[in-house]
Protein backbone atom coordinates (compact mmCIF):
# COMPACT_ATOMS: atom_id res chain seq x y z
CA UNK A 1 0.00 0.00 0.00
CA UNK A 2 1.39 3.74 -0.92
CA UNK A 3 2.86 5.21 2.38
CA UNK A 4 0.94 8.42 1.12
CA UNK A 5 -2.30 7.43 2.12
CA UNK A 6 -4.09 9.02 4.85
CA UNK A 7 -7.19 7.58 6.17
CA UNK A 8 -10.69 9.14 7.76
CA UNK A 9 -12.14 7.27 11.37
CA UNK A 10 -15.29 6.32 9.15
CA UNK A 11 -12.65 4.14 6.43
CA UNK A 12 -12.43 6.33 3.64
CA UNK A 13 -9.12 6.50 2.38
CA UNK A 14 -7.50 9.79 0.38
CA UNK A 15 -3.90 10.22 -1.50
CA UNK A 16 -2.50 13.63 -2.50
CA UNK A 17 -2.04 13.83 -6.29
CA UNK A 18 -0.74 16.67 -9.07
CA UNK A 19 -2.59 19.44 -9.14
CA UNK A 20 -3.53 20.53 -5.85
CA UNK A 21 -6.50 17.43 -6.40
CA UNK A 22 -6.57 14.23 -4.04
CA UNK A 23 -7.99 10.64 -4.94
CA UNK A 24 -10.66 9.55 -2.54
CA UNK A 25 -11.59 5.71 -2.15
CA UNK A 26 -12.41 3.36 0.62
CA UNK A 27 -10.16 0.71 2.60
CA UNK A 28 -10.09 -2.87 2.04
CA UNK A 29 -10.88 -3.01 5.58
CA UNK A 30 -14.36 -1.18 5.03
CA UNK A 31 -14.68 -3.05 1.86
CA UNK A 32 -14.45 -6.32 3.36
CA UNK A 33 -16.70 -5.52 6.12
CA UNK A 34 -19.54 -4.78 3.68
CA UNK A 35 -19.78 -8.44 1.56
CA UNK A 36 -21.45 -8.54 -1.53
CA UNK A 37 -21.89 -4.95 -2.68
CA UNK A 38 -25.10 -4.82 -5.15
CA UNK A 39 -25.07 -0.94 -5.01
CA UNK A 40 -23.44 2.43 -5.78
CA UNK A 41 -24.82 6.05 -5.46
CA UNK A 42 -21.73 8.30 -6.79
CA UNK A 43 -21.98 12.14 -6.24
CA UNK A 44 -22.32 14.60 -8.84
CA UNK A 45 -19.30 16.18 -10.40
CA UNK A 46 -19.00 19.70 -9.29
CA UNK A 47 -20.81 19.38 -5.29
CA UNK A 48 -18.77 20.89 -2.80
CA UNK A 49 -18.47 18.88 0.11
CA UNK A 50 -17.77 19.19 3.88
CA UNK A 51 -15.26 16.99 5.99
CA UNK A 52 -17.50 14.22 7.00
CA UNK A 53 -20.03 14.93 4.72
CA UNK A 54 -21.79 11.86 3.22
CA UNK A 55 -20.70 11.70 -0.23
CA UNK A 56 -22.33 8.58 -1.81
CA UNK A 57 -24.10 5.31 -0.13
CA UNK A 58 -23.08 1.72 -0.79
CA UNK A 59 -25.57 -1.20 -0.47
CA UNK A 60 -24.56 -4.74 0.70
CA UNK A 61 -27.02 -7.68 0.68
CA UNK A 62 -27.72 -7.12 4.25
CA UNK A 63 -26.90 -2.95 5.10
CA UNK A 64 -26.32 0.07 3.39
CA UNK A 65 -23.48 2.83 4.34
CA UNK A 66 -22.39 5.88 3.38
CA UNK A 67 -19.16 6.87 2.77
CA UNK A 68 -17.91 10.59 3.56
CA UNK A 69 -15.91 13.27 2.54
CA UNK A 70 -12.31 13.20 4.49
CA UNK A 71 -11.84 16.87 3.59
CA UNK A 72 -13.69 19.74 2.27
CA UNK A 73 -13.48 20.70 -1.12
CA UNK A 74 -15.05 20.21 -4.53
CA UNK A 75 -16.19 16.63 -6.60
CA UNK A 76 -14.07 17.44 -9.89
CA UNK A 77 -14.32 13.65 -10.51
CA UNK A 78 -16.11 10.46 -9.94
CA UNK A 79 -15.44 7.37 -11.21
CA UNK A 80 -18.59 6.33 -12.75
CA UNK A 81 -17.88 2.91 -13.73
CA UNK A 82 -17.28 2.08 -10.65
CA UNK A 83 -21.04 1.66 -10.01
CA UNK A 84 -21.10 -0.75 -12.62
CA UNK A 85 -18.45 -3.04 -11.80
CA UNK A 86 -18.61 -3.14 -7.83
CA UNK A 87 -16.36 -6.49 -7.38
CA UNK A 88 -13.24 -3.40 -8.47
CA UNK A 89 -13.80 -2.13 -4.66
CA UNK A 90 -12.98 -5.70 -3.47
CA UNK A 91 -10.30 -6.14 -6.38
CA UNK A 92 -8.25 -2.78 -6.11
CA UNK A 93 -9.09 -0.83 -3.33
CA UNK A 94 -6.46 1.43 -3.53
CA UNK A 95 -6.43 1.79 -7.36
CA UNK A 96 -8.73 1.00 -10.14
CA UNK A 97 -11.32 1.17 -6.98
CA UNK A 98 -11.26 4.98 -6.35
CA UNK A 99 -14.50 6.43 -5.83
CA UNK A 100 -14.24 10.58 -6.37
CA UNK A 101 -11.61 13.15 -6.80
CA UNK A 102 -11.82 16.40 -4.88
CA UNK A 103 -10.47 19.06 -5.25
CA UNK A 104 -9.52 19.80 -1.39
CA UNK A 105 -10.41 23.51 0.29
CA UNK A 106 -7.42 23.26 2.35
CA UNK A 107 -4.93 20.53 1.78
CA UNK A 108 -3.50 21.00 5.34
CA UNK A 109 -7.07 19.40 6.23
CA UNK A 110 -5.50 16.27 5.37
CA UNK A 111 -2.84 16.08 7.39
CA UNK A 112 -4.87 15.78 10.19
CA UNK A 113 -6.06 12.25 9.04
CA UNK A 114 -4.73 9.50 10.02
CA UNK A 115 -1.32 7.94 8.70
CA UNK A 116 -1.05 3.97 7.86
CA UNK A 117 -0.23 2.42 11.10
CA UNK A 118 -2.67 4.76 13.02
CA UNK A 119 -5.42 3.66 10.82
CA UNK A 120 -3.72 0.11 11.19
CA UNK A 121 -4.31 0.32 14.97
CA UNK A 122 -7.93 1.76 14.67
CA UNK A 123 -8.65 -1.48 12.40
CA UNK A 124 -7.78 -3.76 15.34
CA UNK A 125 -9.69 -2.18 17.62
CA UNK A 126 -12.85 -2.40 16.25
CA UNK A 127 -15.32 -5.06 17.30
CA UNK A 128 -16.20 -7.75 14.64
CA UNK B 1 -26.80 -4.18 36.04
CA UNK B 2 -27.29 -2.23 32.69
CA UNK B 3 -30.34 -1.99 30.91
CA UNK B 4 -31.92 -3.06 27.02
CA UNK B 5 -34.23 -0.35 26.45
CA UNK B 6 -36.99 -1.08 24.57
CA UNK B 7 -40.39 0.66 23.66
CA UNK B 8 -43.81 -0.99 21.89
CA UNK B 9 -45.46 1.85 20.10
CA UNK B 10 -48.79 2.50 19.06
CA UNK B 11 -49.24 2.09 15.48
CA UNK B 12 -48.11 5.10 12.80
CA UNK B 13 -48.22 5.60 9.34
CA UNK B 14 -44.78 4.56 6.93
CA UNK B 15 -43.24 8.16 7.55
CA UNK B 16 -43.57 8.63 11.15
CA UNK B 17 -42.16 5.03 12.01
CA UNK B 18 -39.29 6.25 9.87
CA UNK B 19 -38.56 9.31 11.82
CA UNK B 20 -38.78 7.37 14.94
CA UNK B 21 -36.50 4.69 14.03
CA UNK B 22 -34.37 7.41 12.66
CA UNK B 23 -34.62 8.99 16.08
CA UNK B 24 -34.04 5.76 17.99
CA UNK B 25 -30.38 5.89 16.10
CA UNK B 26 -29.62 9.17 17.52
CA UNK B 27 -31.05 7.76 21.38
CA UNK B 28 -28.53 4.89 21.11
CA UNK B 29 -25.65 6.95 20.63
CA UNK B 30 -26.47 9.37 22.87
CA UNK B 31 -26.82 5.98 25.65
CA UNK B 32 -24.00 3.89 24.20
CA UNK B 33 -26.35 1.01 24.27
CA UNK B 34 -28.48 -1.03 21.39
CA UNK B 35 -32.11 0.28 21.60
CA UNK B 36 -34.67 -1.11 20.34
CA UNK B 37 -38.33 -0.07 19.25
CA UNK B 38 -41.24 -2.34 18.19
CA UNK B 39 -44.13 -0.98 16.31
CA UNK B 40 -47.54 -1.78 14.22
CA UNK B 41 -49.09 0.13 11.64
CA UNK B 42 -52.10 2.23 10.54
CA UNK B 43 -53.01 0.87 7.75
CA UNK B 44 -50.94 -2.20 5.20
CA UNK B 45 -47.89 -0.31 4.23
CA UNK B 46 -45.09 -1.74 1.72
CA UNK B 47 -41.50 -0.46 2.86
CA UNK B 48 -39.16 -0.24 0.51
CA UNK B 49 -35.23 -0.98 0.53
CA UNK B 50 -32.83 2.46 0.43
CA UNK B 51 -32.24 1.96 -3.12
CA UNK B 52 -35.43 -0.40 -4.66
CA UNK B 53 -36.56 0.92 -7.69
CA UNK B 54 -40.03 2.86 -7.12
CA UNK B 55 -41.66 1.51 -9.99
CA UNK B 56 -40.94 -1.88 -9.70
CA UNK B 57 -42.67 -1.54 -6.30
CA UNK B 58 -45.42 -0.40 -7.83
CA UNK B 59 -45.77 -3.01 -10.65
CA UNK B 60 -45.51 -5.47 -7.83
CA UNK B 61 -47.64 -4.62 -5.28
CA UNK B 62 -51.13 -2.88 -5.73
CA UNK B 63 -53.02 -0.03 -3.96
CA UNK B 64 -50.87 -0.05 -0.27
CA UNK B 65 -48.98 3.27 0.36
CA UNK B 66 -44.92 3.21 0.40
CA UNK B 67 -42.60 4.52 2.50
CA UNK B 68 -38.80 4.02 1.38
CA UNK B 69 -36.60 3.32 4.51
CA UNK B 70 -33.33 4.59 5.05
CA UNK B 71 -31.92 0.29 5.41
CA UNK B 72 -31.31 -1.22 2.44
CA UNK B 73 -32.65 -5.01 2.02
CA UNK B 74 -36.12 -6.13 0.01
CA UNK B 75 -39.45 -4.49 0.51
CA UNK B 76 -41.87 -6.21 3.36
CA UNK B 77 -45.84 -5.73 3.09
CA UNK B 78 -45.99 -4.74 7.06
CA UNK B 79 -49.86 -4.80 8.51
CA UNK B 80 -49.74 -8.72 9.32
CA UNK B 81 -45.58 -8.66 10.62
CA UNK B 82 -43.62 -7.72 13.92
CA UNK B 83 -41.70 -4.78 13.06
CA UNK B 84 -38.57 -3.97 14.98
CA UNK B 85 -35.77 -1.29 14.56
CA UNK B 86 -32.57 -1.63 16.79
CA UNK B 87 -30.10 0.59 17.33
CA UNK B 88 -26.08 0.88 18.81
CA UNK B 89 -23.70 2.55 18.23
CA UNK B 90 -20.60 1.36 15.76
CA UNK B 91 -18.41 1.06 18.57
CA UNK B 92 -20.63 -1.60 20.43
CA UNK B 93 -19.63 -5.32 20.14
CA UNK B 94 -22.34 -5.92 17.90
CA UNK B 95 -21.65 -2.29 15.74
CA UNK B 96 -18.19 -3.62 14.09
CA UNK B 97 -20.27 -5.91 10.86
CA UNK B 98 -23.03 -5.89 9.66
CA UNK B 99 -23.43 -9.79 10.50
CA UNK B 100 -22.94 -9.10 14.12
CA UNK B 101 -26.49 -7.63 15.10
CA UNK B 102 -28.22 -9.36 12.48
CA UNK B 103 -26.95 -12.56 13.57
CA UNK B 104 -27.37 -11.57 17.83
CA UNK B 105 -31.34 -10.75 16.89
CA UNK B 106 -31.91 -13.60 14.55
CA UNK B 107 -30.22 -15.90 17.32
CA UNK B 108 -32.38 -14.94 19.90
CA UNK B 109 -35.49 -15.54 17.73
CA UNK B 110 -34.53 -18.83 16.49
CA UNK B 111 -33.57 -19.62 20.41
CA UNK B 112 -37.01 -18.72 21.38
CA UNK B 113 -38.92 -20.36 18.91
CA UNK B 114 -36.98 -23.61 19.36
CA UNK B 115 -37.87 -23.35 22.68
CA UNK B 116 -41.15 -23.25 21.60
CA UNK B 117 -41.05 -26.24 20.29
CA UNK B 118 -40.87 -25.10 16.68
CA UNK B 119 -37.87 -26.61 14.77
CA UNK B 120 -36.62 -22.47 12.99
CA UNK B 121 -32.79 -22.01 12.48
CA UNK B 122 -31.04 -19.51 10.35
CA UNK B 123 -30.27 -19.84 6.69
CA UNK B 124 -27.26 -21.28 5.94
CA UNK B 125 -24.21 -19.46 4.12
CA UNK B 126 -24.27 -22.92 2.34
CA UNK B 127 -27.66 -22.88 1.17
CA UNK B 128 -26.99 -20.23 -1.23
CA UNK B 129 -28.05 -16.00 -1.19
CA UNK B 130 -31.27 -17.35 -3.51
CA UNK B 131 -32.63 -14.26 -5.64
CA UNK B 132 -30.63 -11.27 -4.39
CA UNK B 133 -32.79 -8.64 -6.58
CA UNK B 134 -36.34 -9.89 -5.61
CA UNK B 135 -38.66 -7.52 -4.59
CA UNK B 136 -39.79 -8.70 -1.48
CA UNK B 137 -37.47 -9.36 1.43
CA UNK B 138 -39.42 -12.27 2.10
CA UNK B 139 -38.28 -13.60 -1.33
CA UNK B 140 -35.46 -13.63 -0.64
CA UNK B 141 -32.61 -15.56 0.97
CA UNK B 142 -29.15 -14.29 3.17
CA UNK B 143 -27.13 -16.04 5.32
CA UNK B 144 -28.85 -15.48 8.74
CA UNK B 145 -32.64 -15.01 8.07
CA UNK B 146 -34.73 -16.98 9.99
CA UNK B 147 -36.64 -19.90 8.53
CA UNK B 148 -38.57 -22.74 9.62
CA UNK B 149 -39.48 -26.12 7.89
CA UNK B 150 -42.76 -26.40 6.21
CA UNK B 151 -45.10 -28.66 7.05
CA UNK B 152 -45.38 -30.96 4.44
CA UNK B 153 -41.30 -31.25 3.58
CA UNK B 154 -41.48 -28.33 0.86
CA UNK B 155 -38.54 -25.47 1.00
CA UNK B 156 -38.22 -23.78 4.46
CA UNK B 157 -40.25 -20.46 4.64
CA UNK B 158 -38.36 -16.95 5.92
CA UNK B 159 -40.08 -15.87 8.77
CA UNK B 160 -37.79 -12.89 9.68
CA UNK B 161 -35.19 -10.88 7.74
CA UNK B 162 -33.37 -7.45 8.69
CA UNK B 163 -31.13 -5.14 7.05
CA UNK B 164 -29.31 -2.15 8.21
CA UNK B 165 -28.39 1.61 7.93
CA UNK B 166 -24.69 1.84 8.93
CA UNK B 167 -23.72 5.60 9.59
CA UNK B 168 -20.48 7.20 10.48
CA UNK B 169 -20.97 6.35 13.76
CA UNK B 170 -24.33 4.41 14.23
CA UNK B 171 -26.16 1.26 13.00
CA UNK B 172 -29.62 1.26 12.74
CA UNK B 173 -31.57 -2.47 11.87
CA UNK B 174 -34.96 -2.58 10.18
CA UNK B 175 -36.15 -6.68 10.61
CA UNK B 176 -39.96 -8.05 10.17
CA UNK B 177 -41.37 -11.15 11.82
CA UNK B 178 -44.36 -12.35 9.62
CA UNK B 179 -46.70 -13.44 12.30
CA UNK B 180 -49.08 -14.29 9.91
CA UNK B 181 -50.02 -14.04 5.97
CA UNK B 182 -51.41 -9.99 4.44
CA UNK B 183 -54.92 -10.59 3.62
CA UNK B 184 -54.80 -7.47 2.15
CA UNK B 185 -52.48 -8.10 -0.88
CA UNK B 186 -52.70 -10.19 -3.55
CA UNK B 187 -52.42 -14.06 -3.16
CA UNK B 188 -49.17 -14.08 -5.32
CA UNK B 189 -46.94 -11.69 -2.93
CA UNK B 190 -48.38 -13.21 0.22
CA UNK B 191 -45.98 -15.32 2.30
CA UNK B 192 -46.89 -17.39 4.74
CA UNK B 193 -46.29 -16.10 8.85
CA UNK B 194 -45.68 -18.09 11.86
CA UNK B 195 -49.62 -18.67 12.87
CA UNK B 196 -50.22 -20.38 9.40
CA UNK B 197 -47.07 -22.44 9.58
CA UNK B 198 -47.67 -23.48 12.76
CA UNK B 199 -51.10 -24.26 14.70
CA UNK B 200 -49.45 -23.45 18.03
CA UNK B 201 -48.30 -19.94 16.61
CA UNK B 202 -51.44 -18.74 16.34
CA UNK B 203 -52.73 -18.95 19.85
CA UNK B 204 -49.08 -17.23 21.23
CA UNK B 205 -49.30 -13.66 22.79
CA UNK B 206 -47.23 -11.50 20.84
CA UNK B 207 -46.19 -9.96 23.89
CA UNK B 208 -44.89 -12.44 25.74
CA UNK B 209 -43.19 -13.89 22.26
CA UNK B 210 -41.33 -10.33 22.47
CA UNK B 211 -40.52 -10.37 25.72
CA UNK B 212 -38.84 -13.67 25.15
CA UNK B 213 -36.75 -13.07 22.41
CA UNK B 214 -35.42 -10.16 23.43
CA UNK B 215 -35.37 -11.35 27.16
CA UNK B 216 -32.54 -13.11 25.69
CA UNK B 217 -30.37 -10.76 23.58
CA UNK B 218 -30.61 -9.20 27.07
CA UNK B 219 -29.28 -11.29 28.23
CA UNK B 220 -26.69 -12.03 25.50
CA UNK B 221 -25.23 -8.59 26.75
CA UNK B 222 -25.51 -9.06 30.38
CA UNK B 223 -28.04 -6.35 30.71
CA UNK B 224 -32.16 -6.88 31.69
CA UNK B 225 -34.70 -5.95 29.11
CA UNK B 226 -36.84 -2.95 30.48
CA UNK B 227 -39.68 -2.08 28.74
CA UNK B 228 -39.86 1.60 28.50
CA UNK B 229 -43.51 3.16 30.26
CA UNK B 230 -44.16 6.17 27.53
CA UNK B 231 -44.02 6.02 23.86
CA UNK B 232 -40.74 6.26 22.50
CA UNK B 233 -42.22 9.96 20.82
CA UNK B 234 -42.88 11.04 24.14
CA UNK B 235 -40.43 14.26 24.49
CA UNK B 236 -39.60 14.18 20.64
CA UNK B 237 -42.97 15.51 18.97
CA UNK B 238 -40.74 18.21 16.76
CA UNK B 239 -38.32 15.85 16.09
CA UNK B 240 -40.07 13.27 14.73
CA UNK B 241 -42.98 15.43 12.95
CA UNK B 242 -39.76 17.02 11.22
CA UNK B 243 -38.01 13.42 10.27
CA UNK B 244 -41.78 12.59 9.06
CA UNK B 245 -41.82 15.37 6.25
CA UNK B 246 -38.53 13.72 5.13
CA UNK B 247 -39.96 10.47 4.90
CA UNK B 248 -42.86 11.49 3.21
CA UNK B 249 -41.79 13.62 0.75
CA UNK B 250 -42.26 12.46 -2.77
CA UNK B 251 -38.83 13.15 -3.82
CA UNK B 252 -37.30 10.44 -1.15
CA UNK B 253 -40.09 8.15 -2.19
CA UNK B 254 -39.01 8.33 -5.74
CA UNK B 255 -35.00 8.33 -5.38
CA UNK B 256 -34.70 5.64 -7.67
Amino acid sequence: MAADLKFAKTHEWIRPEAGGLATVGISAYAVEALTDLVFMQLPQVGKHVKAGESIGEIESVKAVSDFYAPVSGEIVEVNTPLAGSLETLGKDPYGAGWIVRIRPDAPAEMAGLLDQAAYDALVKSQPH
Amino acid sequence: MTTLPAWWDEAADGPMNMAADEALAAAALERGSLAVRLYDWTASTLSLGAFQPLAEARAGVHGLPIVRRPSGGGAIVHGSDLTYAAALPRSHAWGGSAQSLYDALHTALVETLVHRGIPARLHGTEEGPGDATALLCFDRRAPGDVVVPRPGGQAAAKIMGSAQRRLGTTVLQHGSLLLRSNADVAPQVRHPGLADLYDVAARWQTRELVESWLGRVAAALGCRLEFQPLPFGHGREEQLARGALRFADPTWTARR
